[in-house]
């Protein structure tokens, strides 16, 4: 595979988001360099002949996941996005030598991989090129349902994690009252009604 | 090649920030950083060795994530709105 500007670009960009991710102060900032990040990886896999999968990625987590996650942190913290200084100074430099050893070896472990000489095309990765091994049985498609079914457990999960009279009910006899929460009147109806 | 390289940078990165973040949701979001990596490296595997398959599991990594997201995002609301806090400083409650 022959390297050229693109492609050192891209590369570029994608580290360069990713420093951002980790390191900017605002939550919203972080967020919004992380849909710059999956923006590029997605134009990267189009050029990897994974037409589909960039697709994928762009609608499942340029669209829907860093949407969840700046719903949550404008939910939790309209006030202060800003986080303000990390974790304490004496834990950077640790941090720092771990991911870059990990960088070490990772790069170490990959370039040794001798693919075959002349690889098959891959028909541009588009739909009609995965469906017939994401859908038949004796490839992905057992895999698929589990993954379906994951899906759905995952939604009720979440569901049933952030129902508000569920948390009601755990304070009920709490060691110390919950700080937070104020109680609501439909609360005081629940409550009565029971 | 280019692109494994730049997957092992963006794991490494990732790695980096999961592990000096002090907010449950920026840990969070380095967390995906991670599994970003790894998707790119199946992809360039899948380039490499010119089988769909890689591309098939990338899509299975990605319904997964979803999952994910939405589990974790619910656990940290939920932990919000019993604690006022999402420093991971403050949950010691399992240190014993």
């Amino acid at each position: 595979m022959a390297v050229n500007f693109w492609d050192i670009l891209a590369a570029v960009l994608l580290v360069g988001t990713g420093i951002m991710v980790v390191r900017l102060q605002n939550a919203v900032h972080a967020a919004i360099a992380l849909i710059a990040n999956f923006l590029v990886i997605a134009a990267v896999y189009v050029g990897l002949e994974a037409r589909f999968v960039a697709m994928t990625q762009i609608i499942v987590y340029g669209g829907a996941i860093v949407v969840l996650f700046l719903f949550v942190i404008m939910l939790l913290s309209a006030a202060k996005a800003n986080v303000g200084e990390d974790l304490l100074p004496g834990l950077q430099i640790p941090a720092l030598i771990s991911a870059l050893g990990l960088a070490g070896v990772l790069i170490y472990a990959l370039t040794r991989f001798q693919g075959p000489a002349n690889p098959p095309a891959l028909n541009g990765g588009l739909a009609q090129a995965l469906g017939p091994l994401l859908y038949s049985p004796e490839r992905w498609m057992y895999a698929l349902l589990v993954v379906g079914f994951l899906l759905l457990v995952a939604t009720v999960a979440a569901v049933v994690l952030v129902e508000p009279e569920r948390l009601t009910r755990a304070t009920e006899h709490p060691a110390h009252p919950a700080k937070g929460g104020e109680p609501s009147p439909k609360d005081e109806k629940e409550v009565v009604r029971r | 090649m280019i692109w494994l390289i730049t997957s092992a940078l963006l794991f490494a990165t990732g790695a980096y920030g999961a592990l000096t973040r002090r907010t449950a949701i920026l840990v969070f979001l380095s967390i995906e950083l991670m599994l970003n990596a790894a998707n790119l490296s199946l992809i360039s595997f899948a380039k490499l060795t010119g089988s769909l398959d890689a591309q098939v599991v990338t899509l299975f990594v990605i319904a997964i994530a979803a999952a994910e997201v939405a589990v974790g995002l619910g656990l940290i609301v939920a932990i919000f709105r019993r604690r006022e806090t999402t420093s991971v400083d403050d949950l010691r409650g399992l240190r014993g």
